[in-house]
């Protein structure tokens, strides 16, 4: 019996995780994309039935989340184009803006649980623990900047009504 | 000591969120098809619940209690986990707006799971001291990551074999998640002896 994976996948490419955008404007070289909004199920073409948006949500409202790539691809306003960026940076970020300062929560509330043993004690130190890892989060940010992880890049031209997620 | 332990292996495996609780559902099918997104989502989902947990606690000792305004929990929860969202937006947006754009799109999906309201409302229940509160909810929530990024594992291997065609798709992803469930089961049977 044949593994259809064997003949079909690529495991040599480069793997990225793509999203939809599309063109709200140019400058001269640099073009801002607007991503397109996607529900928990990746189904881009019909958010505007999709009640998973979030309510009031700020990253609900898509000009807050609009960003530019330089212009190679020569793209005009309302075109609709693929982005991506690598596997492992998603995770990368993730850790960087969650992971960091959640373990200095803990750390800080369980070293003034173990001194104090008082609940609002542990309270204070919770808090200021988060704060210091929201310092830690903006400096490992700004080395992921500087390495180029966190920008998104132009792959292609979207097809005609095509979706995330989609082979 | 022992007691924090097994309290977050209580929340993490035995009476995991998503297998023994059944929350978070639509999140657990919706945003597993990759191992990548399922790990930022925990992340995310992490962080917003182990930090509305804390305020949660806040509100219920110091305000619906001594008041008694219980009736108002379920609401209240409700607009403190809006509330811890819109902080952990606003926050990522100040500390890297390129993180915000990269990592925004989780946020309006978490305040819409139900699992952050469940483990809130399930601490509340268990009348636990602040910390131990914390625990239980960072616990509970690192529970809900570990299957997801279980279960987008699994998926992305369905996704490479030939499933029968009336299998195809979301079917196998629930045979698949009902196997996962079954096999969390064994957790329930542990002792400390």
């Amino acid at each position: 019996m044949i593994n259809p994976a064997d003949s079909s996948t690529d495991f040599s490419a480069p793997s990225m995780n793509e999203g939809l955008a599309h063109v709200v404007a140019v400058e001269g070289n640099v073009v801002w994309l607007e991503p397109e909004q996607t529900g928990s199920c990746g189904g881009c073409a019909a958010s505007g039935s999709c009640g998973a948006k979030g309510i009031g949500t700020m990253a609900s409202r898509l000009e807050y989340r609009r960003f530019k790539i330089d212009n190679e691809a020569n793209l005009f306003v309302g075109e609709r184009v693929v982005i991506g960026i690598p596997d492992n940076a998603l995770i990368k970020a993730a850790i960087t803006a969650y992971a960091i300062p959640l373990a200095t929560l803990l750390l800080a509330g369980a070293l003034a649980q173990w001194r104090f043993g008082n609940d609002l004690a542990t309270m204070a130190a919770m808090v200021t623990g988060l704060l210091v890892g929201l310092g830690f989060s903006r400096v490992g940010a700004g080395r992921l900047l500087t390495q180029g992880d966190l920008a998104p890049r132009f792959l292609r031209r979207a097809r005609p009504g095509e979706v995330c997620n989609q082979p | 000591m022992k007691e924090y332990v097994l309290l977050m292996v209580s929340a993490a495996l035995v009476n995991n969120v998503i297998l023994a609780r059944f929350l978070g559902l639509c999140s657990f099918m919706g945003v597993t098809t990759r191992v990548d997104a399922a790990t930022g989502m925990g992340m995310a989902t992490t962080f917003v619940i182990t930090i509305s947990s804390m305020a949660d606690w806040a509100v219920q000792t110091f305000l619906l209690e001594p008041y008694s305004l219980g009736y108002l929990r379920t609401v209240t929860f409700i607009l403190v986990i809006a509330a811890a969202v819109q902080f952990t937006e606003m926050t990522v947006k100040k500390v890297s707006p390129p993180l915000f754009q990269m990592l925004g799109i989780y946020l309006p999906l978490i305040t819409t799971n139900c699992a952050v309201l469940g483990v809130a409302l399930l601490l509340v229940e268990g009348r636990m001291s602040f910390i131990s509160s914390t625990l239980f909810a960072f616990a509970s929530s690192i529970g809900y990551s570990l299957v997801m990024v279980m279960f987008a594992g699994l998926r992305e291997r369905l996704a490479l074999v030939d499933v029968p065609r009336l299998f195809a798709g979301p079917p196998i992803g629930f045979i698949v998640a009902s196997l996962l469930a079954l096999a969390f089961m064994g957790f329930s049977g542990m002792s400390t002896s």
